[in-house]
């Protein structure tokens, strides 16, 4: 009898004796720099043939020491650094640690800045998944749809830059309200402080770019039979696992957790005002965590479109003291990150820095997974598993 | 083999040779950061960086010509970094992009940080910013590529064994 | 949070109400609820118990995030703390664990002391604190007898010093001051004022 066990190693039993076939194992090192991997994950897999029986992954390559570096700056200084954690969706990470400084002040935001909040999340959102979609398919081996996602995410790029000068960290959220878009400074008598002219024509511009993006991804990539092969049933991860490793966001949505924080946490954003459907799928494996991300994109044009019809008038910006004190007491808030589930927790005594903030990056847990899952693969399939787990190292790393 | 190195090149020679090699830059993208990205859009359609015969993506440091290092190296990557640059064939060349590789940026208190790539590998051209514009590595790279074209063979060819500052 | 006053009174005595069930539930010493944040204190050897706890009774199955608190009278980086004659020195670790399907999250919050401090792995409780506790072990230096593989996660494995100990100083730093602090200029008040007021 000849079965496969779960590290597919082949077992022949025979009149009960149980003879194992075993192959003398080696250590395939990948990384820490490797075309296939976003950023410098190394792995360390300890391979039986072209099989995978156990995988550790390094990381710290791109550890930068923001909770240390957090403890001498002021509070607006670390936002520029919260930026930087999870690099592709810059603005998303702002949002949670501004709302937990807020819930420390006791400032209440303008309605309108947290729309204007909501309608970049989402834009970044978009931007994320579209940069996933791009690099995803070039890591099983095509190489077109990156050209076609990062031009359709350049519309989007513009229309965040026109509101916030930047490209990718935008550095806009300021406590009570966000950065006033057009400034004049003191150069100028009257200035207008609010969103640049056209804005919203460029947002409506961008979701049918986007849209259109969407429908040429579900004809390209998502039908594409190579691309079902590579990816379905590969990297199959459980419920149980993904709560217990504290999987979160498109991941753990793929394995069925019906757990989205713009649904669950309400009151940090918006969204409850909005008809959008939380994407859950149930098989768990790589093309249900593509399939996902995909439809997130659908589901936030759909935020996006009515979020612009329904931005409320007023200022941008609560009144707050000129001198960020926040007084003292300890916090942990989160919010949906593109990635997954992404919390500050602030220990505040009273001055203008931190005394501890812990950063709850979704990436980390997210790659944490990585050495439970491969068990067992091939080598090309834990390139389409970890793609697919889409994580940027320096969310893991911090 | 070794006659540039003795004789050098005469001056029509010298420019044919530079202006070949000017135009046809295989890139090693050491995406390291937030830069990566932007390199990346500087590889995608808009700003379209192949159009400056800078060709992207190579498979291995062995192919390349330049090596952009694009966002912080940390000294634990700084290892790999080094070793990378020693794989790459002479005679070659460095980008720092961005802030981090520059001196470190942001992250210059960080305990673990090295505060600037330049202290691992000889640098050719800084790109400023935080992360700089896929515009601005593209100036980078035409003021390398002016770089080459006033280079003088024979000196580029020995100085192989040059250490880092 | 435009809740109308009752409604936040509401909100926070179900809040309350949870955290009180839950600190009664494990045997917690106390528990508070400020800043929407559901804390509960319990010793060291209540741990393991009542993450246990946690996951199977009170539907805590998503294990979110753990890491400590430096709590020191000394500091080298940073602001002291305020009272330091009442200060006691301890390591406040931290585990956050929370619900799959709705908000509910706990904080589950233990002291060690300075000396060899050393808490129960949750690992075989929760598989996701394999990494956060080697992060905690080298960041704080805090011991987890039980974890499979408790070695440094981000430094390489020469680095000397636990990172965010207060007592960890930042090198770059004492060497070349941060310069930002010398060209602030004064600010003109500190009281409430219009945000950009160039906007009336």
């Amino acid at each position: 009898m000849t079965q496969l066990d779960s590290r597919g190693i082949v077992e022949i039993s025979d009149g009960g004796v149980s003879v194992e076939l075993r192959g003398e194992t080696m250590n395939l090192n990948i990384g820490p720099q490797h075309p296939s991997t976003h950023g410098v994950l190394r792995l360390i897999a300890e391979v039986d043939g072209e099989r995978i029986s156990k995988l550790e992954p390094a990381i710290g390559y791109m550890h930068r020491g923001k909770e240390k570096l957090s403890e001498v700056r002021t509070y607006p200084q670390i936002t520029a650094l919260i930026n930087r954690i999870d690099w592709i969706s810059g603005f998303a990470n702002e949002v949670a640690f501004i709302r937990a400084i807020e819930n420390l002040m006791g400032i209440e935001p303008t309605p309108r800045a947290q729309m204007i909040r909501l309608i970049l999340t989402e834009l970044t959102r978009i931007s994320n998944h579209l940069i996933f979609a791009s690099s995803y398919p070039l890591e099983l081996g095509a190489a077109t749809p990156l050209m076609y996602a990062m031009r359709e995410r350049e519309h989007i790029m513009d229309v965040i830059e026109s509101v916030t000068g930047g490209r990718f960290h935008p550095n806009f959220n300021r406590v009570g309200g966000v950065k006033p878009a057009a400034g004049g400074g003191k150069t100028q008598k009257k200035v207008t402080l609010d969103l640049p002219a056209g804005f919203y024509a460029a947002v409506e511009n961008a979701m049918d770019r986007a849209e259109y993006s969407c429908q040429e991804f579900e004809e390209l990539v998502t039908g594409n039979e190579m691309i079902q092969v590579r990816t379905k049933d590969v990297g199959v991860l459980s419920y149980e696992d993904a709560i217990s490793f504290g999987v979160s966001g498109p991941n753990a949505r793929a394995s069925g957790v019906e757990f989205d924080l713009r649904k669950q946490e309400t009151g940090l954003l918006p969204y409850d005002d909005l008809d959008f459907d939380m994407v859950v799928t149930y098989n768990g494996d790589s093309y249900d965590r593509y399939l996902v991300r995909m439809q997130e994109i659908r589901e936030s044009i759909k935020i996006v479109r009515q979020a612009i019809d329904s931005v409320p008038s007023g200022p941008l910006q609560a009144k707050v003291p000129r001198v960020l004190k926040v007084p003292a007491g300890t916090t942990y808030v989160r919010a949906e990150n593109p990635k997954g589930e992404m919390g500050y927790y602030i220990v505040s005594q009273g001055g203008r820095i931190p005394y501890r903030l812990k950063i709850r990056s979704a990436s980390f847990s997210n790659i944490s997974i990585l050495s439970k899952i491969a068990v067992g693969q091939l080598i090309p399939d834990l390139v389409a598993t970890m793609g697919s787990l889409d994580f940027v190292l320096g969310d893991v790393d911090r | 083999m070794g006659v540039i190195e003795k004789f050098g090149t005469p001056k029509p020679v010298s420019w044919l040779l530079n202006w070949s090699r000017k135009y046809s830059l295989w890139m090693f993208n050491f995406g390291l950061a937030c830069c990566a990205i932007e390199m990346m859009a500087a590889a995608a359609p808009r700003f379209d960086m192949m159009r400056f015969g800078i060709i992207p993506f190579p498979a291995s440091p062995r192919q390349a010509d330049l090596m952009v290092v694009a966002g912080t190296v940390t000294d634990k990557m700084a290892p790999a970094v080094k070793r990378l640059y020693d794989q790459m064939p002479d005679p070659k060349y460095v980008i720092s992009m961005g802030s981090c590789a520059n001196c470190g940026g942001p992250y210059w208190d960080s305990y673990s940080v090295t505060k600037g790539v330049d202290q691992v590998v000889p640098v050719d051209v800084y790109v400023p910013g935080c992360p700089p514009r896929p515009e601005a590595l593209m100036e980078g790279i035409v003021l390398l590529q002016e770089k080459i074209i006033n280079e003088d063979p024979q000196q580029k060819w020995t100085e192989r064994d040059r250490q880092p500052v | 949070m435009t809740d109308s006053p009752s409604d936040t009174e509401t909100t926070e005595s179900t809040l309350d109400a949870y955290a009180a069930d839950f600190a009664s539930a494990v045997g917690a010493e106390s528990w508070s609820t400020d800043f929407d944040t559901i804390h509960v204190y319990i010793t060291p050897d209540q741990w393991v118990e009542a993450a246990t706890y946690a996951r199977d009774e009170a539907g805590l199955g998503f294990f979110s995030w753990l890491s400590a608190v430096d709590w020191a009278k000394e500091v080298e980086v940073g602001e002291p703390v305020d009272d330091v004659e009442n200060l006691e020195e301890r390591f406040e670790v931290l585990c956050c664990l929370s619900s799959p399907v709705d908000a509910s999250a706990v904080i589950l919050s233990t002291s060690l002391g300075k000396d060899h401090p050393s808490l129960d792995t949750l690992v075989p409780v929760y598989s996701g604190a394999a990494w956060h506790e080697r992060e905690t072990a080298e960041m704080f230096g805090i011991d987890f007898p039980g974890h499979p593989n408790l070695i440094k996660l981000y430094l390489p494995q020469e680095f000397e010093g636990h990172p965010l100990r207060k007592s960890f100083a930042l090198g770059a730093r004492i060497a070349k001051p941060w310069p930002g602090t010398v060209d602030v200029e004064e600010l003109p008040s500190t009281e409430n004022v219009e945000a950009g007021e160039g906007s009336e």
